[in-house]
């Protein structure tokens, strides 16, 4: 097992050597202003019961996100700029020739429900996974997560890893892949946990196998647009007898804008059945980033959308320059799940479906540009109220630049992908991320979405229902039968009576 | 009537002139507002019609598209639309709905001067119902294919009346292929198709001695059965041999396994919701089709059929809409294209103010509906209990009184 533990002190916020004191068995912290990534790697044998190892091994790849609603939380910094939109977002690639096997099948949704929640919906990868390419992706708003216990048992023990806090994370990553045979937990905070700053004791490993590397780091004004520059100090407890000064610099996928450049998002009331997402920006998140020079940028909102709400692929993917303008988008660039335009909620499979928009920018800057994505509500099941509560996450919201040739991004030590959005670009795109405006408490909308108000104890109750129904039926069709049996009755005889009078 | 309307209908080229040029500004105006305003004229269902065609012109199967319902035919017919060229091919379908119309207006006009021995301007000033109706020109020329459908029940009643048999069974074979729900005329036809009808006999009484079965089979019917059937069996086996299951499941099954239930006129609607989401025990939505069935299909083609083949089709178009589990404004047209033989003889003409309370409820009773189903899908409020089954049960009522009102017109007249 090997943990890293990264303390990013913004450039503002002053350090001092007693913040940060290694001894032979510890690195005491004190009182460090600084966000945090925990990352830890363990070997395939270590990652816990036979479940878990079960479908580890059935997989090819697993990734999942996942990342807390609330907006109590501060600010992304570079590196750690890239975003999901808030709730559990799994990818998962069967490994070849299990795919379709349905006991298998079966096998991540309860993996997902031993780590996160019980109640989490979710049958087997075929159908409530959508697909993208070979891999199958799946979402549940999950405010919430259980992983505590799953994390503090690979740990083993009250090492830092253990004591990390993760219940706190603002997200969580756990990456695995069976070509490296490792799984990866990584945790991100961007505010520590006390008002005074992070102060904590992360203590040396108890057996030689195990690794505990920290890094207190700040970024500095790279040289190249793409990099990010790093400097500060790193230490591995247990071994090094001091922090070590380092400065190094990487090309970055992920890149954060000024706190300035932000977005929010709103759905104008009445919302109906066909809610209209509004993304507001702000004018610093409409100005073209500094990507490199070789770089062409255009902004894109990813929104993730749960099975009760929807867009209509063929209405959004239209070329009419009118209907795009009026809600100043560019085009749909890429939709994936469940786009069913008439099912009602409870007989949709799939999680729901992910949407790639490009936005249009306006050539002066506005006080205010709102981006508008017309949507439509599933029939929810009946309820006692007459209403349904549908959360819809906040979008992720980002500039992406593609380069023409450019470089690689294979080097940079905090590299971030399989986030939903990043595979739909080429390998060589920088992404630019809007920051979320933090005045909102939670970037989840929630709808009040109009269902049929099951009257349980009033007049209108179900049975009431079905029988006005069938008795307007049966009266319906007896009066008619009646209007036709008269008809009948005097009508034989009538032919011969009018003939008569011809 | 003043004597300017009198001389408007005695000269056809006006009325049709006039048919043609609201239809025309209508496309034109369609035009317009789609060029200039993000709220389209075009109706959604013309972009999936036009979206098939186009998979059809790259040979892909139109079932490529979802949510389109419909015989591969119509996407052939759209064809045109996916020419490359000048932009007004888009609207052919459109033109070619709009001439539908059109063109059935002047068969009713035919059928009224030819079965009913009316005179032409009175003949054209029914067929102004539907021809200078402008909910009929609006539906069209946004692009519901109602028009093409409404054409060929027109064509198959005017072929009927004017003996032509087998032309009949192949329309009402393509009919049913087209939309299934002309079927219900098969029946109509048949009974109505006696010797006396036929124009084989000029006898108005059948030999008593024949058995009324045997004297039931006469050729004109088996030919009009097999003329139907054959036409109906080869255009599925061709399309079920060019698109396989989807072609099926999209145009038939689906009309037997369809889960979605937004709210709509039929009486039915709530009970569909609340037994979708497994709220209610019986199962009596399923048999809903035994009323609709019973009348459309069995008592009203039996006792109404040989008073007026017009008519009874009008109350079996009316009984099958008013009973059907789902029902939409667009089901309308399906009956108001009988309103021109209906008319002349009906109790609402008769009486102005009689007919007018008739059109004022069923009118409010889409209204009051209407009200509620705004407040549900803008307004988001929870109106499906009591407003919306309330008043789909209303618009119900309303229409099953005007049934009885036809049945009784009919077989008076």
């Amino acid at each position: 097992m090997k943990t890293r533990i990264t303390y990013l002190q913004p450039r503002s916020s002053p350090f001092s050597a007693e913040q940060a004191i290694l001894e032979k068995e510890a690195l005491r912290i004190r009182e460090l202003e600084a966000a945090k990534e925990v990352r830890v790697t363990v070997g395939g044998d270590e990652t816990g019961d036979e479940l878990v190892r079960d479908v580890l091994n059935s997989a090819r790849e697993i990734h999942i996100r996942w990342a807390n609603a609330g907006a109590g939380t501060g600010l992304k910094v570079d590196p750690f700029g890239s975003r999901v939109s808030a709730g559990l977002h799994v990818g998962y690639t069967p490994r070849d020739g299990l795919e379709g096997s349905e006991e298998k099948g079966e096998g991540i949704c309860r993996l997902l429900r031993q780590l996160f929640d019980k109640i989490i919906q979710c049958e087997n990868y075929t159908e409530s996974f959508t697909s993208q390419s070979s891999t199958y992706q799946f979402y549940t708003a999950l405010p919430e997560h259980t992983l505590n216990e799953y994390i503090t048992n690979i740990c083993r023990g009250d090492g830092p890893c253990a004591t990390a806090g993760w219940d706190r994370a603002d997200s969580i990553d756990l990456d695995y892949d069976v070509v490296s045979g490792t799984l990866i937990v990584s945790g991100y905070w961007s505010q520590p946990d006390n008002a005074d700053g992070w102060t904590e004791e992360i203590r040396a490993p108890s057996n030689n196998r195990d690794r505990v590397e920290v890094g207190l780091l700040g970024t500095e004004k790279a040289v190249e647009a793409e990099e990010i520059k790093m400097g500060g100090l790193l230490g591995v407890v247990g071994v090094d007898e001091a922090l070590k000064p380092t400065l190094f610099s990487f090309p970055s996928r992920h890149h954060v804008l000024p706190p300035q450049a932000t977005f929010s998002v709103s759905f104008p009331q009445p919302t109906g059945m066909h809610p209209t997402m509004t993304i507001s920006l702000s004018p610093a998140a409409l100005e073209y980033p500094a990507a490199p020079e070789d770089t062409t940028c255009a902004l894109h909102a990813y929104l993730t959308l749960p099975s009760y709400i929807f867009g209509d692929k063929y209405q959004l993917s239209t070329t009419d320059p009118l209907f795009l303008d009026s809600h100043h988008l560019v085009a749909l660039r890429a939709v994936s799940g469940a786009t069913d335009l008439e099912a009602p909620d409870w007989f949709v499979s799939h999680w729901g479906s992910n949407w790639l928009l490009e936005l249009a920018t306006p050539t002066d800057l506005p006080e205010e540009w709102n981006v508008t994505v017309p949507l439509h509500l599933r029939y929810l099941r009946p309820s006692e109220t007459g209403y349904r509560t549908a959360g819809v996450p906040w979008p992720v919201v980002f500039w992406a630049c593609t380069a023409e040739g450019g470089t690689k991004m294979g080097v940079n030590p905090f590299d971030r992908i399989h986030l939903g959005w990043d595979g739909l670009f080429g390998p060589r795109t920088m992404f630019y991320q809007v920051n979320p405006d933090g005045a909102t408490a939670r970037r989840v909308e929630d709808l009040d979405v109009p269902v049929l108000h099951l009257d349980k104890d009033g007049i209108f109750h179900s049975k009431a229902v079905e029988l006005g129904t069938v008795a307007a039926i049966i009266l319906g069709l007896l009066w008619v039968l009646w209007k036709l049996g008269v008809v009948a009755r005097s009508g034989s005889p009538r032919p011969t009576k009018e003939k008569k009078s011809q | 009537m003043s004597s300017k309307m009198t001389s408007f209908f005695q000269t056809p080229s006006l009325v049709y002139g006039s048919a043609i040029a609201l239809r025309v500004i209508l496309l034109f105006y369609g035009a317009w507002q789609d060029a200039h305003s993000a709220v389209k004229y075009t109706d959604i269902d013309y972009l999936v019609f036009t979206d098939a065609a186009r998979y059809v012109s790259q040979g892909v199967s139109p079932y490529a598209r979802d949510t389109y319902r419909y015989t591969p035919l119509l996407a052939w017919l759209l064809l045109p639309t996916t020419w490359s060229g000048p932009s007004f091919l888009f609207a052919f379908g459109k033109a070619l709905f709009a001439l539908s119309d059109v063109l059935a207006g002047w068969l009713i006009a035919r059928s009224l001067v030819s079965a009913y021995g009316m005179d032409a301007p009175r003949a054209l000033k029914y067929a102004s119902v539907w021809l200078l109706n402008p909910m009929v020109a609006n539906i069209s020329t946004r692009g519901s294919s109602e028009g093409l459908l409404g054409v060929l029940v027109i064509a198959l009643l005017w072929a009927v009346l004017r003996r032509r048999v087998i032309l009949a069974g192949i329309i009402l074979g393509i009919s049913v292929h087209f939309k299934i729900y002309p079927f219900i005329y098969g029946v109509s036809i048949i009974w109505w198709l006696d010797r006396e009808h036929d124009g084989s006999s000029t006898k108005t009484t059948p030999k008593p001695t024949t058995s009324t079965i045997l004297s039931f089979i006469t050729p004109p019917r088996i030919i009009l059965t097999l003329t139907s059937l054959t036409t109906f069996l080869l255009l599925n086996l061709l399309m079920y041999s060019l698109y396989d299951t989807p072609f099926l499941q999209h145009t038939y099954l689906h009309h037997l396994t369809r889960i979605d239930h937004r709210h709509n006129f039929s009486p039915y609607s709530t009970l569909l919701y609340l037994s979708a989401a497994g709220e209610v025990q019986g199962n009596f939505e399923s048999l809903a089709f035994i009323p609709q069935l019973l009348l459309s299909v069995i008592v009203i083609p039996l006792i109404l059929a040989k008073k007026s083949l017009p008519g009874a089709m009008l109350a079996q178009t009316f009984a099958f809409v008013t009973f059907n589990k789902v029902c939409t404004s667009q089901y309308f047209l399906w009956y108001l294209i009988f309103l021109p033989f209906y008319l002349p003889t009906s109790s609402m003409r008769r009486n102005p103010r009689f007919g007018g309370i008739v059109a004022a409820l069923w009118v409010v009773g889409q209204a009051l509906w209407l009200q509620q189903g705004y407040n549900l899908e803008f307004l988001g409020l929870s109106s499906f209990v009591p407003g919306l089954f309330l008043a789909s049960i209303g618009f119900f009522a309303v229409n099953v009184w005007i049934l009885g009102v036809i049945v009784e017109d009919v077989s008076s007249s």
